[in-house]
């Protein structure tokens, strides 16, 4: 199994490369035939991650939580398989480029600095911690490819603007759409982040009695949660919309990456496990 | 082939002769029956606003194309055509001619999806009055197939190429759901009630007319089943609308900088396209620095339209691809028409021998006998001649060598001196069309 798990973590930052490399080409080219064959080649690499983090969870005896190398990979597969559901339930192709690039990122980090984790702490064994860890990583993705589709939406606003009509105009789906995109993604984020925090809450004092409402992560946690709440309150009434919507959400996401920075870094807290 | 074709088009004449020279469904209609009487013996009238081409098998072999233009000429009494006005075209010449017609590549605006229908709408003319026959009835059919094909296969159509329907296309690239938009057209002229159409066939909620002359405005938005705005509260109402495309002939500007942070205010910052398409401009141009506001003028649309003339005109070689593709299949079956009374000959020249030579056994062996003799060399022929029909065949069907497909031919009809069998064949057929004068295929 540890051959099995070597080949592939030396083969996932292939696969991410090749689906950026197809949906980047079908981007400029636009050809049928490369259209449909994308979707595939995505679906494959995401099958060939999962079942990457499967056989290394069996072979490990513990999730795929216990280090930053092992994180960024449930990342990477988090925010390829949002953009894949996304794709499915919108059948808007034309942008997967742009999210698949960030999958590719964190795959190759991954894959070059990833080690055999046989011997980690107890508390990372918690299967109640796993599933607070992945729905968490799974709703940061959902921001994350919101942040994307955020920025898509104000690349084109700024070509349409100023008179651009090359391909951004030509590939890109509408504002509306990107602005669509954006908020689904959010909004399912949102969701797994309020998944993570119940499950964290309940999990939190089975593992650690004497923590603290005031803990720099759970306050920080709880700010970028109510930032994006308000925010989809408020698409939700009617009352933002548009490019406020999306610098919103782009704000959403720069405070969530400060708060995952200063939490992890800089903060004294229970979080710091690696 | 004896196929010959003129063209007058925008390559060859001013818009003046080519609007001249037009003719429509009746007049074609009427033109045929003088072609048919001294000129063709089948043909076709394709007749634009930009072109217009004849196409046909002539009587004679010496046909001069120069008298075409003459019947035209007379057809349209007052026009002179002089010789540069149109193009000639003969046999392959022809037929190539027509395939770029057909696709859209010889057209004014490259890619033009319109005047595919107009061939095909005038073959239908020419069948019509029995003025087709089964090649040009081939021709006709290849050339649409070339027309849809360049339309599937490339993308030789896409792409607005007019500043009205370039509008529609930004206005498409800021909403997605267009039929939830309200749209208001200014101006009832000619632009404006092309942009009003264009944007109802592309699913608008509402549109609605605002017009100085309140009868011209009643006129368009009955067209186009919409509502009227009242010009002189045309301010007060630009914030119900998400889209605005002006289109007057005003020398000012009728919607102002003010008029349209206004009309934000009201919207609450909901986006709003503004097309200006008039000259001079009627919106003022500083409105583009608003947020959320999406002005467009003529030169930025213009942009649009270079655009994808250019992305058009680089799909020309990938057309052409398409029609040679056709060509060869349309020639390959026009070679077999050739071939076809050569192996015709050729299998008669051989059943004749084995019925002679059947003749000569026939009294002196049994019954029995005679019928395993007679069918034995039915079968020894068929498979003797099986290998030379099919080459030939595959030869004329490939069109690709026409030179190895003459020479297989005398070959074959020198060493069994077939010419002589065909020509007693022609003796025969000719008899039996001149009993016949109408059946000319």
């Amino acid at each position: 199994m540890l051959e099995s798990i070597n080949v592939i973590n030396f083969l996932l930052p292939i696969f991410y490369f090749t689906v950026f490399g197809v949906y980047s080409y079908d981007f400029y080219k636009e050809k049928k035939a490369v259209s449909n064959i994308k979707r595939l080649v995505l679906f494959l690499t995401l099958l060939l991650h999962t079942f990457y983090l499967i056989i290394r969870t069996m072979e490990y005896n513990h999730p795929p939580i216990t280090s930053k190398f092992e994180i960024f990979s449930i990342i990477s597969l988090s925010i390829g398989f949002s953009y894949f559901v996304l794709e499915l339930l919108t059948d808007i192709r034309g942008t997967g480029a742009f999210i698949i690039l960030f999958s590719f990122i964190f795959q190759i980090i991954s894959s070059f600095f990833i080690e055999h984790t046989y011997i980690v702490p107890e508390v990372l064994r918690n299967r109640l911690l796993g599933l607070h860890v992945i729905n968490a990583l799974l709703g940061y993705s959902g921001i994350t490819v919101s942040a994307v589709y955020g920025l898509l939406y104000l690349l084109l606003y700024k070509n349409l603007k100023s008179n651009k009509f090359g391909l951004i105009f030509d590939r890109l789906p509408n504002l509306e759409i990107l602005e669509k995109l954006s908020f689904y993604s959010v909004v399912i984020g949102f969701i797994l982040l309020t998944f993570a925090m119940v499950i964290g809450i309940i999990w939190l004092p089975s593992a650690y009695p004497n923590f603290s409402y005031t803990d720099p992560k759970l306050i920080g946690t709880f700010v970028v949660w109510a930032i994006y709440g308000f925010g989809i309150l408020n698409k939700l009434l009617g009352k933002l919309y548009g490019k406020k919507i999306i610098l919103y959400s782009i704000f959403g996401f720069v405070a969530a990456i400060l708060s995952l920075i200063i939490t992890n870094t800089l903060a004294k807290t229970f979080h710091s496990f690696y | 082939m004896n196929l010959v074709g003129i063209s007058i088009n925008h390559k060859t004449s001013p818009l003046s002769l080519r609007e001249a020279v037009h003719l429509n469904r009746e007049e074609i209609a009427e033109f045929i029956p003088c072609l048919k009487k001294d000129l063709f013996s089948e043909g076709v009238v394709i007749s634009t606003c930009n072109r217009t081409e004849i196409f046909g098998f002539p009587y004679s072999p010496f046909f001069d194309p120069d008298e075409l233009s003459a019947k035209l000429a007379e057809f349209k009494p007052g026009i002179k055509i002089e010789p540069a006005h149109f193009s000639r075209y003969a046999s392959c010449g022809a037929v190539k001619h027509l395939f770029s017609v057909a696709s859209g590549i010889d057209s004014l605006i490259i890619g033009d999806s319109q005047i595919l229908g107009q061939v095909k709408e005038a073959f239908d003319i020419s069948e019509d009055l029995n003025f087709t026959g089964t090649i040009l009835r081939r021709i006709f059919d290849t050339a649409v197939r070339v027309g849809k094909r360049s339309i599937k296969e490339t993308t030789i159509g896409e792409g607005a190429v007019t500043v009205s329907y370039a509008a529609v296309q930004v206005v498409e690239k800021i909403f997605a759901n267009l039929e939830k938009k309200n749209a208001l057209v200014v101006g009832a002229g000619e632009t404006g009630e092309l942009s009003a159409v264009h944007l109802k066939d592309k699913g608008i909620g509402k549109i609605s007319i605002a017009n100085r002359t309140l009868e011209r405005a009643e006129k368009l938005a009955q067209k186009i089943a919409g509502d009227i705005v009242p010009f002189n509260s045309l301010k007060e109402q630009l914030g119900n609308f998400d889209v605005i495309i002006s289109a007057t002939s005003a020398d000012n500007f009728i919607i102002s900088y003010e008029d349209v942070k206004n009309a934000l205010k009201k919207r609450r910052g909901a986006p709003v396209v503004l097309m200006d398409i008039a000259v001079p401009r009627d919106i003022d141009p500083k409105v583009r620095d608003l947020d959320n506001v999406f002005y467009h003028d003529m030169d930025s649309l213009r942009i649009i339209v270079d655009q994808n003339l250019q992305k058009r005109k680089d799909q020309i070689p990938s057309v052409e691809k398409i029609i040679m593709e056709e060509m060869v299949g349309f020639f390959g079956w026009y070679n077999t028409l050739d071939v076809i009374p050569t192996i015709k000959t050729m299998r008669s020249f051989f059943e004749d021998i084995r019925l002679d030579e059947l003749e000569k056994i026939k009294n002196k062996v049994n019954e029995e006998d005679y019928l395993k003799i007679e069918d034995m060399t039915r079968r020894m022929i068929g498979r003797l001649l099986h290998n030379p029909t099919i080459r030939l065949r595959e030869l004329a069907e490939s069109g690709s060598n026409i030179n190895d497909l003459t020479t297989n031919t005398i070959i074959l009809k020198e060493l069994f001196n077939l010419d002589h069998s065909i020509s007693q064949e022609e003796k025969n057929n000719d008899e039996t069309k001149n009993e016949e004068p109408l059946g000319k295929e």
